[in-house]
Formats: structure tokens, C-alpha cells, sequence
């Protein structure tokens, strides 16, 4: 017990003297995770959206398609990607393997099904009248769409919140193609495992601390905005 | 004039279900006009096809004279404005509200605040441009609705059961202001209700609706049932209780509706050329403000409208016997 409360009492001393080495690796995950949550936003609202206005063969399979990339495992969209991006992989010339651009297309790649499914769900959800109503006002087909998009701007918010929430506590795609190199692919999850492995608990420690913290909070805008759609 | 509206041969046909047969309907500019009818008459689906919004199935449509399939749909949608039963407001305020339309046509922001105090006072919601719309009673909600159609400045007003969900202080309201909608701007108004009462004070004329189809006068007394014998000059009509005779106008009649107004009442037998007469007694009696309405049991539930004075005179109560007397012209058959 005595290695456990020394571990937790040296983890909080880490955070409160706010100790460089955690912070920067804190700072270097929300930086990727946000960036690759932005642009699966870019791409899976818009999608989420054209797929659940529009009707086309095969759309329930499209959306089933989708739900099941849900549950994609990160460990195997690591090694897909690694296969893609290694030097004898077809994109090995570009030379991002190990990069954070690299960690951000992983994290990019298990974001936007979540985005696109809750999309779809969310959009599938609205009040008809809402297309309706901005039609009768006379909004032709782009202003119909920004309207109805703002209508449901509580559930997106959740949609895009479910994604950050995924890609931040991942660790298998971040690991194989981020490679866990100090100061600049390593982050918090990553992380946690290498300083466990080492015996650093104290340090794996308090970033388990700080990515419960993220974790409870992304839980909670989750569920406000989830409440607010209503 | 040209007539605002004039729909000739017009149907709407969901696969093989024909929910609206309208051979000739003309809506006058200026006029107040109900559409009235039970449930799934096709009041909303004769709305839509007026806003524009659902193209019939088959039909010409003229817009003062014109036909609007030579015609931008876009354009015409900006003349007519549909105000939907429970109107949707955006999850923003009353005054976000108002001036959506009018964002959308470019108008500039001042222009924009203006108009939107403007429609608000016409509807009697000033000082309500900063409240959420979730924050409104359904009175309050159908009145910004209207007041978001106005700053359109549209020639029609479609309103599809605007108090449905509106308390009784908040009908005389809206009804108030539909007036003045029409009085002041001269506005279009068509109202569809299924208030008998509603469409008789509000509006100039009624368009009954039954079954898809424009019937002469509202559906009251209507019973379902089937020709038993056919004659030259007079059918029977079995509706599994009473037989009841009527002019041959059509040959397959499925229904028929009795308007309470032309049945006479009576506590002798009476001697008339009406072929329809039967004897019951009152089962129900109700203040209609200067008429009174009665339920006569004769087999079927009959209602009859008599004056209060009839009622008096004749010492009518619950219970009593009395004989109804109706021409067979009288019965609308379909």
C-alpha cells in the first residue's frame, strides 16, 4: 500500500508544481486530438448530414457501415496506417511515420465515423417542420440546410465531443504510428504505458490523473449537450 | 379581375390513394376563407398545393390567371406563406424568429429590426423580441409565427388549425388579428379548421372537404351506409338503422350528410312534400348562443338546429317526443 500512496502523493506534486515534462506531454495530446477532431468535424458533419437527407441505394447499409466502425479497433487502424505510411509502404516517401501529422490522420480515421454515425442520429432526430419552416420562408437548399444544422447544434456539439473523447484516451494507433518519441510523438496515453513498463509510476501516474480529469469533463459537456437537444 | 387562385382538375394521389379531388375551386383577392372538414379531409394537402410546396398530381393551377407551372416556384413560394398546425419556431429569440425571411431575401440588418418591431405590434407581442421562443404559450408561439409570415409582407396567409393549441382568450385574439391582417394590409387569409363555429365568424366563405373532395356544406349528420333501391327520381339510403330518401345525383353513394339547419321539427306529424320524416325523442339538448342544438334519437342520432324561441314555444325537453321532417333534396350524397 505504501508504494501506492507514495506513487499518488509524488503524482500530485507533479501536477501542482506543474512539472514541464507532464505538461508538455498534456499539451501535446490535446493539440493532436483537437486537430484531428477538427477536421473529422469538417468531414463527418457535413457527410452525416448528406447521408441522412438524402435517400440512396444502399443507405442502410451505408449507415450500418458506419455504426460498425464505431467500435474499430485502434490497434488495427495503427497497423493499417503503418502499413500505408512505412518506408515501403505506399506513402513512405513522405516520410510521416513517427510524426504527430501522423498520429493526427490516425486519430483522424477513428473520429469521423463516430461523428458521421451520431450526425446521422442527430439529424434523423430533428423536427420536420424545421426544413419545412425555413422553406415556407423562403431559404433555398444551402440556407435550408445551414438552418436545420443550427437547429441541431446541441447534438453535433455532442457528436463532435463523443469524438474528441475517443481519440484522446486511445492509445494503440498513437503508439504504432507515433511511435511514443519523447517530447515529440509522446503523449499522455502513450505515455502512461512506456513510464508504467519503466517503473515510473509516480509519473504515469499523474497523467492518469490528468486524463481522467479531460475524460470526466469531455463525459460531462457530453451529457449537457446531450440534455439540451431536447 | 383575374382571380388570386383558380385550380381546375386538380388531384393528389399518394401510390393509389387519392387524398385530394378538386375539379373547380376559385379563391377570390381579399377574401377571408375557411377550409373546412373532419381529419384527413385533405385540408393540409390543399394548403401545401396553395403555398406551392407539393405540386399536384395532376391539374393546372392558375395564379391571377396564369398557370404556375409557367411559372418560378421560388417566386410564387414569396407571395403565399404557410403557417403550419404548431408552428415551428427556431431555438433562438422571438425577433431571431421574425426576421429569418427576411435574411434570407438580404435584407440589412436596421431594415431588418424595423420590420420586425413593426410585425410584432401587429400581432400585439411588442417588447417580446429578446424572449426565447421556447419560452411562449401556444397563443404567443402561433402569434409570432404570423408575425415572422407578415414581415414577408405576403398577399397570402395560409394558416393550417392555428388554434389548435391556443386557449380560449388566445383564439379571440388570433382571430382578432387575422381580421385586421385583412381589413389593414389586405391580406389573403385562408384558414383551415375543423371549428364550425370558427369558420362561420371568421370567414366569408367556407370550403367544405370531405374525403378529398369539396362538398356543398359542412358534414354534419353524416352516415355511412349504401343505396337499398333505386328509382327514377328518388334513391333509399340504408344506413343499417334508418332508411332515408334522397335525389338520385350520382350513382355509387357511400355517404350522406343531413345540414341541421333544414330539418324541421315538430311535436305533431306534419303534412309536407318532404319524403323524409320520423319520429324520436330529444337525447341531448346545447346552447349555441342564439340557436340551440338537439340530438333527436330516431334509430340513427340526429342533429337539428332549431332557434331558442322554437325551443320555448314548443316546451321542448330532454325526453321529448317530436317529429323531424327533412326534403330529400336536402341530403348531400358522395
Amino acid at each position: 500500500m505504501e508504494y501506492l500512496w507514495g506513487g499518488i502523493r509524488e503524482a500530485v506534486i507533479l501536477i501542482i508544481s506543474l512539472d514541464a515534462e507532464v505538461f508538455r506531454t498534456v499539451l501535446l495530446s490535446l493539440r493532436i486530438s483537437l486537430i484531428a477532431t477538427l477536421f473529422a468535424s469538417i468531414v463527418g458533419i457535413p457527410l452525416g448530414f448528406l447521408i441522412s437527407t438524402h435517400a440512396f441505394p444502399l443507405k442502410r447499409s451505408v449507415i450500418t457501415f458506419f455504426n460498425t466502425l464505431l467500435s474499430l479497433p485502434t490497434v488495427v487502424v495503427g497497423l493499417f496506417l503503418y502499413s500505408l505510411l512505412s518506408k515501403k509502404g505506399p506513402f513512405g516517401p513522405l516520410g510521416l511515420l513517427f510524426t504527430p501529422t501522423a498520429m493526427v490522420i490516425g486519430q483522424f480515421i477513428l473520429a469521423t465515423p463516430i461523428i458521421v454515425a451520431l450526425t446521422i442520429s442527430a439529424i434523423q432526430a430533428m423536427d420536420p417542420r424545421a426544413k419545412m419552416t425555413a422553406m415556407t420562408l423562403g431559404a433555398g437548399a444551402v440556407r435550408t440546410a445551414l438552418t436545420v444544422l443550427s437547429e441541431a447544434r446541441f447534438a453535433l456539439t455532442a457528436a463532435v465531443i463523443a469524438g474528441f473523447g475517443r481519440v484522446i484516451a486511445e492509445v494503440g494507433t498513437a503508439m504504432m504510428v507515433g511511435g511514443n518519441i519523447k517530447g515529440y510523438t509522446r503523449i499522455m496515453t502513450t505515455a502512461i504505458a512506456l513510464e508504467t513498463a519503466k517503473g515510473e509510476f509516480a509519473f504515469a501516474l499523474s497523467l492518469g490523473f490528468i486524463l481522467l480529469a479531460v475524460a470526466f469533463a469531455i463525459n460531462i459537456l457530453f451529457h449537457y449537450f446531450q440534455a439540451k437537444r431536447g | 379581375m383575374d382571380p388570386l387562385f383558380a385550380l381546375r382538375d386538380i388531384t393528389k394521389s399518394y401510390d393509389d390513394s387519392t387524398v385530394l379531388d378538386i375539379p373547380h375551386l376559385i379563391i377570390q383577392q381579399g377574401g377571408i376563407y375557411g377550409i373546412m372538414g373532419p381529419n384527413g379531409a385533405g385540408k393540409s394537402t390543399l394548403l401545401s398545393i396553395l403555398a406551392f410546396l407539393l405540386p399536384p398530381t395532376s391539374g393546372t393551377i392558375y395564379w391571377e390567371g396564369v398557370d404556375v407551372d409557367t411559372r418560378d416556384k421560388h417566386q410564387l413560394r414569396k407571395k403565399v406563406t404557410l403557417i403550419i398546425q404548431n408552428p415551428y419556431l427556431f431555438h433562438t429569440t422571438v425577433e431571431k424568429n421574425v426576421v429569418y425571411g427576411l435574411k434570407v431575401r438580404g435584407i440589412t440588418k436596421a431594415k431588418r429590426a424595423a420590420k420586425a418591431q413593426a410585425c410584432l405590434t401587429m400581432v400585439g407581442l411588442s417588447g417580446f423580441e429578446k424572449r426565447m421562443a421556447y419560452e411562449l404559450s401556444g397563443g404567443e408561439t402561433q402569434r409570432v409565427a404570423i408575425a415572422r409570415a407578415l414581415a414577408l409582407d405576403p398577399q397570402v396567409l395560409l394558416l393550417d388549425e392555428p388554434t389548435a393549441n391556443v386557449d380560449r382568450h388566445g383564439v379571440e385574439q388570433l382571430e382578432g388579428i387575422l381580421r385586421k391582417l385583412n381589413e389593414e394590409l389586405q391580406i389573403t387569409v385562408i384558414v383551415a379548421t375543423h371549428d364550425i363555429n370558427q369558420a362561420y365568424r371568421l370567414t366569408n366563405e367556407v370550403i367544405y372537404l370531405f374525403d378529398g373532395k369539396i362538398a356543398r356544406s359542412p358534414m354534419e349528420n353524416l352516415f355511412k351506409g349504401h343505396i337499398v333501391k333505386k328509382d327514377k327520381d328518388l334513391f333509399l339510403f340504408d344506413t343499417g338503422r334508418i332508411q332515408i330518401a334522397l335525389i338520385p345525383e350520382r350513382d355509387h353513394v357511400s355517404h350522406i350528410a343531413i345540414p341541421p339547419q333544414d330539418i324541421i321539427v315538430s311535436i305533431e306529424p306534419i303534412a309536407t312534400s318532404a319524403r323524409n320524416s320520423f319520429v324520436g325523442k330529444i337525447s341531448q339538448v346545447t346552447d349555441e348562443g342564439e340557436a340551440v342544438s338537439l340530438l333527436v334519437d330516431i334509430g340513427e342520432r340526429l342533429k337539428v338546429r332549431i332557434t331558442k324561441r322554437s325551443l320555448q314555444e314548443m316546451r321542448l325537453t330532454l325526453g321529448s317526443p317530436v317529429y323531424v321532417t327533412f326534403k330529400s333534396s336536402s341530403v348531400e350524397a358522395f
